[in-house]
């Protein structure tokens, strides 16, 4: 395996140029897609990698429980640096595996408290909560629901309201919250990722929007929609350092919805930079993939040779 | 038994929501026993204490003293208790942010002044 082993640890770094364009230039949607797609296929194999290195650190440790062939100089010799490497990944594969775990956990938990808390008022689609604090949140479960309270109503007109429902229908309707939870995995799996993850918290927003935009038929009045609920919602300014602070999200979803609508097209010309940053993403993917494969294949083939059978 | 323990749970929230809506058709103030007898006698007296006890920590009804017992009142209806419930949940979960999708996040300063920019632009163009 050599030094295969090692490149879908730093490959994810192929995916920042299309992680940096693709808010700008692809469809939310498509960007979405792609970038929840590259961000699962790298966090899989950087793991799997991870998991790799460990068995060949194992393979030192004095006293391991695993058969002898385990620690022959064979499999130590598969990587290189096997010493450094090997007993780096231990604690490395622990600590992914324990921030994952945490993740879903928390997710399950947030959501299973949103939805006790709803207990006792009538299924409907959307639950009015009578609170002066302005808040919408789309939660998903067994039974789909918009919670908003009369305070974020309040402040709303009503082709306004009707944009703001649109908006969380669609994160229900497409399932955003699978995409937001497998780049939150993948950034937690691989550091390298986490400009994935903020450009997809983002991309789904966007998506979000556009097609709210469709379903009020007026780009300008989800752009109103957006900007009066957060200038209700803000609280205590958020702390940036001033001159560093690039423009927040909210700013850049308005000025997006003021533009036209973004083509609906899947995958962006060849010989454009966001062209060349997609296929960039993709070699890094496919190479990240094979890499990990073969990888893998060759620790099979070692440790079954290396064990007497 | 996790599963046990996760319908008892919600379960709960269910119950919190008869009790409050029992007190709601008292025309005054009522006795838990009162409440107890509403609901068919369903519940034991010491549940009815217990979940009422709740609600008035969460603030979704209050309680006077008459004579040697409570009597108490509904401060909120099965909506109101839902969202003072809700609230608990976004305001001790600090990472809701992470697992509920928010309509709109947080604002710099900058950002504002673009917003109030943007949305000025917007309302011109409609004129």
């Amino acid at each position: 395996m050599g030094v295969f082993v090692f490149l879908p640890l730093v490959l994810p770094l192929t995916a920042w140029p299309i992680a940096r364009l693709a808010e700008q230039h692809l469809h939310p949607r498509a960007a979405t897609w792609l970038l929840s797609a590259v961000a699962g296929v790298f966090a899989v194999c950087s793991t799997l990698c991870l998991g790799l290195l460990m068995v060949v650190g194992t393979a030192q440790l004095p006293g391991n429980p695993l058969p002898d062939g385990w620690s022959d100089p064979e499999v130590r010799e598969a990587v290189p640096y096997d010493e450094v490497a090997g007993k780096a990944a231990i604690p490395a594969l622990f600590a992914v595996l324990a921030a994952c775990t945490r993740l879903v956990w928390r997710h399950q938990r947030v959501r299973r408290r949103a939805e006790r808390a709803l207990a006792g008022l009538p299924a409907t689609p959307v639950a009015v909560l009578p609170d002066e604090v302005p808040y919408a949140y789309a939660l998903p479960g067994r039974r789909d629901r918009v919670v908003v309270s009369t305070g974020m109503l309040a402040g709303l007109d009503s082709a306004e309201r009707r944009a703001l429902f649109a908006h969380e229908r669609t994160h229900l309707a497409r399932r955003h919250h699978r995409f937001l939870l497998t780049v939150q995995l993948a950034a937690w799996a691989n550091p390298f990722l986490r400009p994935l993850r903020t450009a997809v918290t983002y991309t789904a927003e966007r998506w979000a929007d556009e097609e709210a935009a469709q379903a009020v038929g007026s780009r300008r009045t989800v752009a109103r929609a957006i900007g009066k609920s957060a200038l209700m919602s803000r609280g205590a300014p958020v702390a940036t350092l001033a001159g560093f602070a690039a423009t927040g999200p909210v700013p850049r979803r308005v000025a997006a919805l003021l533009r036209p609508a973004p083509a609906g097209r899947i995958w962006p010309p060849a010989f454009t930079t966001v062209g060349l940053a997609a296929w960039g993403a993709a070699v890094g993917t496919t190479a990240s993939a094979l890499s990990s494969a073969n990888s893998a294949v060759t620790l099979f083939l070692i440790l079954h040779a290396a064990t007497p059978m | 038994m996790r599963d046990q323990e996760r319908g008892r749970r919600r379960g709960q929230g269910k119950l919190e929501a008869q009790v409050l809506a029992a007190l709601r058709e008292a025309s005054e103030p009522a006795s838990a026993a009162w409440v107890q007898e509403k609901l068919g006698g369903a519940l034991a007296y010491t549940t009815v204490i217990t979940i009422l006890t709740r609600l008035l920590a969460k603030g979704a009804v209050t309680r006077e003293k008459v004579g040697r017992s409570f009597v108490w009142t509904a401060a909120a209806d099965e909506a109101g208790l839902a969202a003072l419930r809700m609230r608990r949940v976004l305001d001790k979960e600090s990472d809701r942010e992470a697992v509920l999708a928010s309509f709109v996040t947080g604002l710099s300063q900058q950002d504002e002044e673009m917003l109030r920019e943007l949305l000025t632009r917007t309302r011109e163009a409609e004129e």
